[in-house]
């Protein structure tokens, strides 16, 4: 149980830079997701993490302790890798008793704690199976099995239940959740699903081009990205982006949207001062955000027509057209519209988000 | 999902409201092509292998019980006598023995180098340079290798001759010359033409050990040995066991180096079987004999090959988990 400290951390593979500059602290006994879309990086760094990957600049510290030219099996990590990566020609057990094996920790405890582990896998009647006659759960639950027996200092998972399907995946993040906080031992988790990384971690580095984007609790994460890119890879249905012009007017600061006008608040208006914000910016809202009613004058302050409405069994998605630019609104189910009924809406204006349109940097 | 799952399950008829019921089976099913295709498109090569291995192992055995007349004469029954002279040839049993020797040593030590070149090659930047110039060797008619080391081996210029002096290995007599290391010598040619195969053929196995459980056995606490043992071995071991099995059975028939090299001497010392049935057969010009020898040869390589491909057979198989209670 230690701290994972990385430090200017850069990752060449040749010319391509796979991890820029990536400074990140995993507090002991914390649960860090990286999150980012396929490609920003992230494996690289967990490669790095445990030993796989040579680290091309910066350090990487767990405690006190510079890993940096520690071989893996002198790391004491445990990885659950994407594939799962389980020996083909060994059985269930004999997979989870690999690492305590190669450690020459003596049999009966190999068998008491693999069985330990299997029980609380619910896979300890698959013990005497191969790989190859498991399901993806059960091959996933050996895997994680195989990482969990050893009590080691830090947990690695590489996108570990990408593969499986949704069900299963929502079940296993409970789970595993379940045994982090079990087990207590710092945990860093990748993955590109953000309802991975919401759900299960204490806190969430997000990445994009090897470049560290953001890194916060979710609701941090959620309610106040640290750029556009965060705000709109984060949520689903993903967050809604309209060119705006900041006005000064009587009533206030006011969004000019070429389809409607959007008055901000005192709260905002003195950020934007602060930040002395230019005039051009995106503004950023999401689905949830966003009331809408169906019919012409049904009495929000937007008129607005219906493109599509997606109906989810309890809600609704509703794209509607602004102007040039489509929105996408999440609401109570109600009766289905069709393309361009008229409708009105209204934006949360507390809510709002104001991007810089030349940085993409927040304002708020 | 579950809607479409449920409407497919329905069938055409939705209003039905149950699930759609299969109450026919299939009148005819799909036929198979009949044998006598098969058999048309086996012919022409079963036609073939008659010609070129059928015929002549028939011939063999026939050669085998008689005693095969010379020019002009008759073919002589003679009661297995060319088999229960085995029984008193001298020759025959240490021909035996020598090839058995010969054929270990030379596995052993294309085996272990092979992996070995293999595993260096497979790390290297310049393999694709390297692996060329290994398998130089095997493009070499085995005749022409043994010329080549016979004049190596020359006790009066050869260089190897003069090296293995000067080190203080060898005594005053050639390499070839000397009844104690001659089986050396000629292991060392077959090992030098030969150990670029196993190379080859182990370097296409490590080519599909899975890297990402190389990577998992490291992470689960295995160094660089244990690593291969315990992963890259399982992974490449039916690609040995292929190479293994064609340097067994070459080693029991090729015989072009030795009888360029010793043909068999000094007395004896390199006189294994093949080099023996070669003498018997085409020096003695003794049919009968060789054929009975060429027979017992045959049925021992066949017998070996197949022990062996038994005893490599998925050695896993055998590591029976008994979860330790
Ligand atoms: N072994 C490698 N050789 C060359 N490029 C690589 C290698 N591994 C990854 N990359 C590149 O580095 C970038 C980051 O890869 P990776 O860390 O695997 O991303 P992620 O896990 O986030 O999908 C990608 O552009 C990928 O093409
Ligand atoms: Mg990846």
């Amino acid at each position: 149980m230690v701290a994972v400290n990385i430090q200017s951390v850069w990752k060449y593979y040749g010319k391509t830079v796979a991890v820029k500059d990536l400074n990140l602290l995993c507090r002991e006994n914390s649960f860090l997701a990286i999150l980012g879309p396929s490609g920003c990086g992230k494996s690289s760094t967990l490669r790095m993490l445990a030993g796989l990957e040579h680290i091309s600049a910066g350090d990487i510290f767990f405690g006190e302790q510079r890993v940096n030219m520690l071989p893996p099996k002198d790391r004491d990590i445990a990885m659950v890798f994407e594939n799962y990566a389980l020996y083909p020609h060994k059985t269930v057990f004999e997979n989870m008793a690999n690492p305590l094996r190669l450690r020459g920790v003596d049999k009966a405890e190999i068998d008491r704690r693999v069985k330990a582990a299997a029980a609380m896998l619910q896979i300890d009647a698959l013990l005497d199976r191969k790989p190859m006659q498991l399901s993806g759960g059960q091959k996933q639950r050996t895997a994680i099995g195989r990482a969990i027996v050893r009590e080691p200092k830090v947990f690695l998972f590489d996108e570990p239940i990408a593969h499986l399907d949704a069900k299963l995946r929502a079940h296993m993040r409970g789970e595993l959740k379940h045994l982090q906080r079990r087990l207590e031992t710092t945990t860093i988790y990748v993955t590109h699903d953000q309802l991975e990384a919401m759900s299960m971690a204490d806190n969430i580095a997000v990445m994009h081009e090897g470049v560290l984007q953001q890194f916060g609790t979710p609701s941090e994460i959620y309610n106040h990205p640290a750029n556009e890119w965060v705000a709109g890879f984060v949520g689903e249905p993903p967050m809604n982006f309209l060119n705006c012009r900041l006005e000064l007017t009587s009533e206030g600061v006011v969004a000019v949207h070429p389809a409607c006008r959007i008055r901000l608040n005192d709260a905002q208006r003195r950020i934007l001062e602060e930040k002395q914000a230019e005039p051009d910016v995106k503004l950023g809202i999401r689905p949830d955000n966003i009331a809408y009613r169906a019919g012409a004058n049904s009495g929000l302050d937007i008129p607005a027509t219906v493109f599509v409405t997606e109906n989810l069994g309890g809600d609704m998605i509703v794209e509607v057209t602004l102007g040039d630019d489509r929105l996408t609104i999440k609401t109570k189910i109600g009766p289905i519209a069709n393309l361009d009924d008229p409708c009105t809406i209204a934006f949360d204006v507390s809510r709002i988000h104001l991007f810089s349109t030349t940085t993409g940097v927040a304002y708020f | 999902m579950t809607d479409q799952t449920m409407a497919a399950g329905r069938g055409p008829s939705a209003d039905s409201g149950g699930v759609k019921r299969i109450d026919y089976a299939p009148t005819a099913l799909n036929p198979k092509p009949s044998r006598r295709y098969y058999i048309w498109m086996m012919a022409p090569s079963i036609i073939l292998l008659a010609g070129i291995s059928i015929y002549p192992f028939i011939w063999l055995i026939y050669m085998s019980l008689h005693t095969v007349g010379e020019v002009n004469q008759p073919d002589v029954w003679n009661d297995f006598k060319n088999f229960t002279r085995f029984a008193t040839d001298g020759k025959f049993h240490n021909g035996w023995l020598l090839l058995l020797q010969y054929s270990a040593m030379c596995m052993a030590l294309e085996v272990g180098i092979g992996v070995l070149l293999a595993v260096i090659l497979n790390r290297s930047k310049l393999e694709k340079v390297l692996v060329t110039l290994i398998l130089m060797p095997m493009m070499m008619a085995p005749i022409i290798t043994g010329l080549v080391w016979l004049f190596l081996y020359n006790g009066a210029f050869g260089w190897y001759h003069w090296l293995l002096q000067s080190i203080g290995i060898l005594g005053p007599t050639s390499v070839l010359g000397d009844s104690d290391i001659a089986m050396f010598g000629i292991v060392a040619v077959d090992v030098w033409q030969w150990t670029p195969l196993i190379t080859l053929i182990t370097l296409a196995g490590l080519k599909r050990v899975p890297q990402d459980q190389l990577e998992a056995n490291m992470v689960d606490g295995a160094g660089p040995f244990r690593n291969f043992v315990s992963i890259a071995l399982p992974n490449i071991y039916p690609f040995l066991l292929i190479a293994v099995l064609l340097r067994f059975m070459d080693n029991f028939r090729f015989i072009d180096a030795i009888l360029v090299l010793t043909g068999g001497g000094p007395a004896d010392a390199t006189n294994i079987l093949p080099v023996y049935l070669f003498d018997v057969s085409f020096q003695y010009f003794k049919l009968g004999r060789g054929a009975a020898i060429a027979l017992t040869l045959l049925l021992v390589t066949i017998v070996l090959g197949m022990v062996l491909v038994k005893l490599f057979e998925d050695p896993r198989r055998k590591i029976k988990h008994t979860g330790f209670d």
